[in-house]
């Protein structure tokens, strides 16, 4: 890590420790070699409402959110409040508590398809879970999944490369996102065996561009499923709560038969849920599903205040609204010197590049210049609004953005 | 190998004793395949496609090229026929030397790593080998390909900070691939670099956490990430064929 002013002093000694006792320094998305090394500090220290302070005291307006979960902002003084309540009572029990017959229930209330509701921690518990549910229910082996998009951290979708064996995958099929040919090609060869089609709701692989569905991808894929008796899955680990409280399948009018929640659901506080079908039920009651900490109130607490001040606040309208002016205005200050950029995504978990950079030299430098001046841009990883971010923040985010675009300018980027 | 062997010469002194005043070209040839030509002189060598003009010293036939590389890779059992020259003994004696000498530094041999200049060049060698594996791999290696069917096309360089000459490039088209050495054909879309001749000896033996190394800015990636991780696994297959095998 070289910071030629010395601002991740503290980042880098800690990171020298790491590296002797931890492999990899600190490993998986938040590791350096996905971000920009020089330009991005390594470890955080504080964080309260839409900003954070990293190590060494320099101060970031977050457009990362803890890459999702900081729907509402950090340190959100009810939520933190209901967590704590729940924890002056009980931490983690031999039983689970009554907070989460009463979270399944609301959840089970506000996403109209389901009729049950299992929680876990993380994502990948979830949609590893909910595949296994799909091969429960339908006694076949296949699963077909879109090409680059990132389902967890198991053997069957691992983005990485190592201790893997070719059996993991040897049920798992890829097709490409809003390519429906290569979908029916699938669907053709397997027929009569395939279990699930897991999929997020819009496509949002790392290094490249947000995708949007085309106009009739959803409806085929949904009408494939039923015709052909496919459990279909929507993985909305990532975009859950930020497009419509009630899942994203409302966003982009269909309805899946699974939906996997995590991230956004509890501000922070580790959970991860599943919903389903009533047809699932059975199958879902036989696929062992459990943890050490599965079962812990608190976070379960802090999911019923998050959903709550969500629904009362339409947290959905506000990340709209302050993510539509935060792209417009990047859009804009981008045109203004010279540059063509493509704003992707939904606006609430926006994504911005240029139009013309394939080797992602211009949006590295782009997204360093913006986070020296305060705030975080990744430059390979998809965006998320807060509803603690005020149009004061995009306002002034705006301004360094500008700043920026006129240093790689100046730099003949 | 070939580019092994220049940059062998250029850069190792015992190679160069090998060598002397040997003034010879050389020929070789996979049966019903690719030759090449190397041409011995001043302590140098240089190679060229094909069988070059003229009528060589010596003239060497591998039956495949699981045969050459065996000749490389030190293995007894895999001499060449000599289609020409057989009577130049002192030609073919300190060919099969220097090819030992490439063996040893390009296996890590504890003679040559036993010293700091015996380590930078197997760094050095290693990231040469591997950088021009990366081209037949790309065609006949499945696993690679499949590798690198997901990977965006660009250019990729690895090079060592303050080690010129030693740079090795791969460009992986939408159709076709390309690898060299020495001065990429355009701007690379990745430079992947190791800091020093130490990491990339490391780098090269898997013996360094490479992601902590990037953290350390031991390695930098700059430009086109994805491209870089990709081959990354594509280089790890170079392993499979490199080892020692125990026929």
């Amino acid at each position: 890590m070289n910071s030629p002013d010395n601002r991740f002093r503290r980042s880098q000694e800690l990171f020298a420790r790491a590296a002797k006792v931890i492999p990899g320094g600190i490993y998986g998305h938040a590791g350096p070699a996905i971000g920009l090394p020089g330009s991005f500090p390594y470890y955080a220290d504080r964080a309260q409402g839409c900003r954070y302070w990293d190590v060494d005291g320099n101060e970031y307006i977050d457009y990362l959110c803890g890459y999702g979960p900081m729907i509402l902002g950090h340190q959100h003084p009810e939520v933190e409040a209901a967590a704590a309540r729940q924890q002056r009572d009980a931490l983690c029990l031999n039983h689970p508590g009554p907070i989460m017959v009463e979270l399944a229930e609301h959840l089970v209330s506000l996403v109209e398809f389901s009729a049950w509701a299992v929680f876990g921690k993380n994502g990948s518990d979830m949609t590893t879970w909910a595949l296994q549910v799909a091969r429960e229910h339908t006694r076949r082996r296949k699963i077909l999944k879109v090409a680059g998009a990132y389902h967890g951290m198991d053997p069957w979708c691992t983005p990485g490369h190592a201790g893997l064996l070719e059996e993991d995958r040897a049920h798992i099929h890829d097709f490409t996102w809003n390519d429906l040919d290569s979908f029916e090609r699938l669907l053709k060869s397997f027929r009569g065996d395939i279990a699930g089609v897991i999929m997020t709701p819009f496509h949002h692989p790392v290094f490249h561009a947000s995708q949007m569905p085309a106009p009739g991808f959803w409806p085929h894929i949904e009408a494939a499923c039923r015709r052909d008796g496919i459990v279909l899955i929507l993985d909305d680990i990532r975009a859950g709560f930020r497009l419509d409280l009630h899942g994203s399948h409302k966003y982009f009018g269909f309805e899946p038969d699974l939906i996997c929640f995590c991230k956004a659901l509890a501000n922070g506080h580790p959970l991860s849920a599943t919903l389903g079908r009533r047809e699932l039920r059975v199958a879902a009651s036989k696929v062992f599903l459990t943890g050490s900490y599965w079962n812990n109130p608190p976070p379960m607490a802090a999911a019923m205040a998050c959903l709550k001040i969500m629904q009362s606040e339409d947290t959905v309208s506000t990340l709209r609204r302050l993510g539509e002016m935060l792209m417009t205005g990047l859009v804009e200050a981008g045109r203004k010197h010279g540059y063509a950029m493509l704003a992707s995504g939904p606006p609430a978990t926006p994504f911005l590049s240029f139009a013309d950079d394939p080797s992602l030299r211009r949006q590295q430098r782009f997204c360093a210049e913006v986070t020296r001046r305060g705030a975080m841009f990744h430059p390979h990883h998809n965006w998320f609004l807060s509803a603690a971010h005020t149009p004061e923040d995009i306002a002034a985010t705006l301004r360094m953005a500008d700043e920026a675009f006129a240093v790689i300018k100046s730099e003949g980027l | 190998m070939l580019p092994c062997l220049t940059d062998l010469a250029a850069e190792d002194p015992a190679a160069r004793d090998i060598l002397g005043d040997l003034d010879a070209s050389i020929v070789l040839r996979i049966l019903g395949g690719a030759a090449a030509t190397l041409r011995l002189r001043s302590g140098r060598v240089a190679w060229e496609n094909g069988c070059g003009r003229g009528i060589p010293s010596v003239s060497l036939l591998f039956l495949s090229d699981r045969h050459l590389n065996a000749f490389f890779s030190g293995r007894t059992w895999a001499v060449p026929l000599t289609l020409w020259g057989g009577w130049r003994v002192g030609v073919l004696q300190r060919f099969a030397k220097l090819a030992r000498r490439l063996k040893a530094v390009l296996n890590g041999d504890p003679p040559v790593l036993a010293t700091p200049a015996g380590r930078r060049l197997h760094a050095r060698l290693s990231l040469i080998a591997a950088g021009l594996g990366l081209r037949p791999l790309a065609d006949g290696d499945e696993p690679a390909r499949n590798a690198l069917r997901s990977l965006p096309p660009g250019l990729a360089a690895f090079s060592i900070a303050g080690e010129p000459g030693a740079t090795i490039w791969f460009d992986h088209g939408s159709v076709d691939n390309a690898a060299g050495w020495g001065e990429p054909p355009r701007r690379p879309d990745v430079c992947i670099t190791f800091a020093d001749m130490d990491v990339a000896y490391a780098a090269m033996r898997d013996e360094i956490d490479a992601l902590a190394a990037i953290g350390c800015g031991q390695i930098t990636v700059e430009g086109l990430v994805p491209l870089a991780d990709g081959l990354n696994v594509v280089m790890e297959r170079l392993r499979v064929y490199l080892q020692p095998s125990a026929s």
